[in-house]
């Protein structure tokens, strides 16, 4: 087993503060590399080294990947941590750094390319038990009418060349199909150029349900306690919260081991997230698996009381995890995550970048705030909006929820709007309070706010 | 558009790192445009100009084998190769900014440099 002396950290914002936070707590040393537009960011305060790799714009700094190796040799970084999002999910770069003889803290390349491309991951899961939506496997032909009795309904037209929501048709009865599969097909020739559609179940009002995952290199997989992430607004996630309403312990340890599974058919190593669809009579679909550290680790941290991190790092370095399978799935209280991003809910959450003149964030109990604003800071334009993730924890949902309303009232931030006011409406929300939430939930609530503002 | 407006406008595009902000109304749309980062030295201000480095790597004055051609004293004119900085095997120029007479050299052969690290100091010419 190798011990690492000093690990390089390929991000930015608050991941890149968390990973230092553990690295300090395990002696290890770490190495911030940041763009020009990061100079003043707190991540680049609290390394214990610094290294600028080039312009504001991504694609010159944290998505070049031979900028970030190269800081890793000339600082002496024996790894590197990618965070979530920029380089986390590239197998070239994990490949790029074993070469040049530095540990890429998550999974093998041959791994991240197995589970992370969408249709190679379905057809494991398919080969290994696990459910997928149903659907056609090619574009529908002439006999479209069969195909669609085969797959069900309510089913979704969806272009193949697509994207976007373009080419996509709901279809409820098998009398609309007809003319529906026409206009997908004329939406998705305009398109694409390309009228190939094929079919698959529509899961209606569905749960977005996950699953985190730790392996090590020696076989050991573990399952922690699922994480619920259907509060989103146009697939981006709002709030997370583990456990889920909707999961009992019969599906928790059906929905584990359907993850352990395909973990370890893969072969994979690291930490990662397996995502499932939860129909309403507790069917559940595999979408696809995030080969990384996800934004809301925290819920899971929180209700495990585990450091995801550190256990990252342990399992780069060739260590054991340090808990079983058992232990993992234990659940201690509840715990909710609010994205507070630096957007205007009341202009469909259009980036407010600019500077924050006033940062005064909650504590108190079961409180836990990680971010890398401060106050003076200026939110640059270039990367997301993402300013502090919330995470309550209480010992149970109900006090989960009033303890979120109590912080998020706590929390005052001048001179650039926040989703906050957004996060005290979704707490008070009757569907969210009786835990009965979907993936359509923001978007109902943003209707019924128009509907009531027009009658005003 | 009364001035106001402009005025909220301006104030706030100065709290921003936006170069260029474009609004059409019945058109729709929108156009936000912002400055790639010149390449700038992280010093404060200087009445030498500075050259910076073009990446993070290790610096080279010459290819191995081969001596360097400029030292304190050389006049160079914009585009004028300094060296390079050497990003794992691809090979970056630095290159002189302005027309001017190397004045300070603030780098070692051979040792790492960051993006945007001043290397050189040139005296206007």
């Amino acid at each position: 087993m190798t011990q690492f002396t000093k690990v390089l950290i390929a991000n930015r914002g608050e991941i890149a503060l968390r990973v230092i936070r553990t690295l300090r707590e395990m002696g290890i040393k770490s190495v911030a590399v940041y763009s020009e537009a990061d100079r003043t960011s707190m991540h680049v305060r609290e390394a214990d080294e610094a290294v600028c790799i080039g312009p504001a714009p991504a694609r010159g700094s944290y998505l070049d990947r031979n900028a970030i190796i190269s800081a890793a040799l000339n600082t002496g970084a024996q790894a590197i941590h990618p965070g979530y999002g920029f380089l986390s999910e590239n197998s070239d770069f994990s490949k790029a750094a074993s070469d040049a003889g530095l540990t890429f803290i998550g999974p093998r390349p041959e791994a991240i390319e197995l589970l992370g491309y969408k249709s190679t991951a379905r057809a494991l899961a398919t080969s290994h038990g696990v459910p997928i939506t149903p659907g056609t496997r090619d574009c529908v032909g002439k006999d479209f009418e069969k195909e669609a009795a085969k797959v069900g309904y309510p089913l979704m037209i969806k272009a193949a060349a697509g994207g976007g929501g373009k080419g996509m048709r709901i279809v409820r009865e098998p009398s609309q199909l007809k003319h529906e599969l026409h206009m997908a097909q004329n939406e998705a020739r305009a398109s694409f150029s390309d009228d190939g559609v094929y079919f698959e179940r529509y899961v209606e009002r569905p749960r977005h349900v996950e699953i985190q995952i730790a392996a090590d290199q020696h076989g050991n997989v573990v399952a922690f306690p699922e994480r619920d992430c259907s509060v989103q607004r146009r697939h981006q996630k709002l709030v997370e919260e583990s456990p889920s309403s909707a999961v009992n312990h019969g599906l928790r340890q059906k929905l584990a081991a359907a993850a352990i599974n395909l973990v370890k058919a893969s072969k994979y190593y690291g930490v990662g997230t397996v995502e499932f669809l939860l129909d309403r009579d507790g069917n559940y679909y595999f979408m696809e698996v995030n080969t990384r550290l996800q934004v809301e680790h925290p819920v899971t941290e929180l209700v495990t009381g585990m450091d995801l991190v550190r256990e990252q790092i342990i399992i780069a370095q060739g260590g054991e995890l340090t808990v079983t399978p058992e232990k993992a799935l234990k659940i201690y209280g509840h715990a909710i995550e609010h994205r507070i991003n630096a957007e205007d809910p009341d202009r469909s959450f259009a980036p407010c970048p600019g500077m924050v003149t006033e940062w005064c964030v909650p504590g108190g109990p079961g409180v836990r705030v990680d971010t890398h604003v401060y106050e003076g800071y200026i939110i640059p334009s270039y990367y997301d909006s993402l300013m502090a993730k919330l995470i309550l924890w209480a010992p149970t949902r109900e006090l989960a929820m009033q303890r979120g309303l109590r912080a998020l009232g706590e929390f005052h931030v001048g001179g650039v709007k926040t989703t906050i006011p957004f996060h005290q409406k979704i707490l008070q929300n009757a569907e969210f309070m009786s835990g009965q939430v979907d993936t359509g939930l923001i978007s109902r609530m943003a209707e019924a706010e128009l509907a009531s503002a027009a009658r005003k | 558009m009364d001035m106001n407006t402009v005025g909220e406008i301006t104030k706030w595009i100065k709290e921003t790192d936006l170069a260029e902000v474009v609004y059409r109304k019945n058109g729709q749309g929108f156009e936000i445009r912002t400055e790639d980062a010149p390449l700038k030295a992280a010093l404060p201000s200087c009445s030498y100009s500075p050259v910076a480095s073009p990446a993070v790597g290790i610096y080279r004055s010459a290819d191995a084998g081969k001596t360097r051609k400029f030292g304190e004293g050389t006049l160079v004119h914009p585009g004028d190769e300094l060296g390079y900085v050497e990003v794992l095997s691809e090979k970056k120029p630095v290159a002189a900014s302005s027309k001017g007479y190397i004045r300070i050299i603030a780098v070692e052969d051979g040792k790492p440099v960051q993006y945007g690290q001043p290397l050189f100091f040139l005296e206007l010419a």
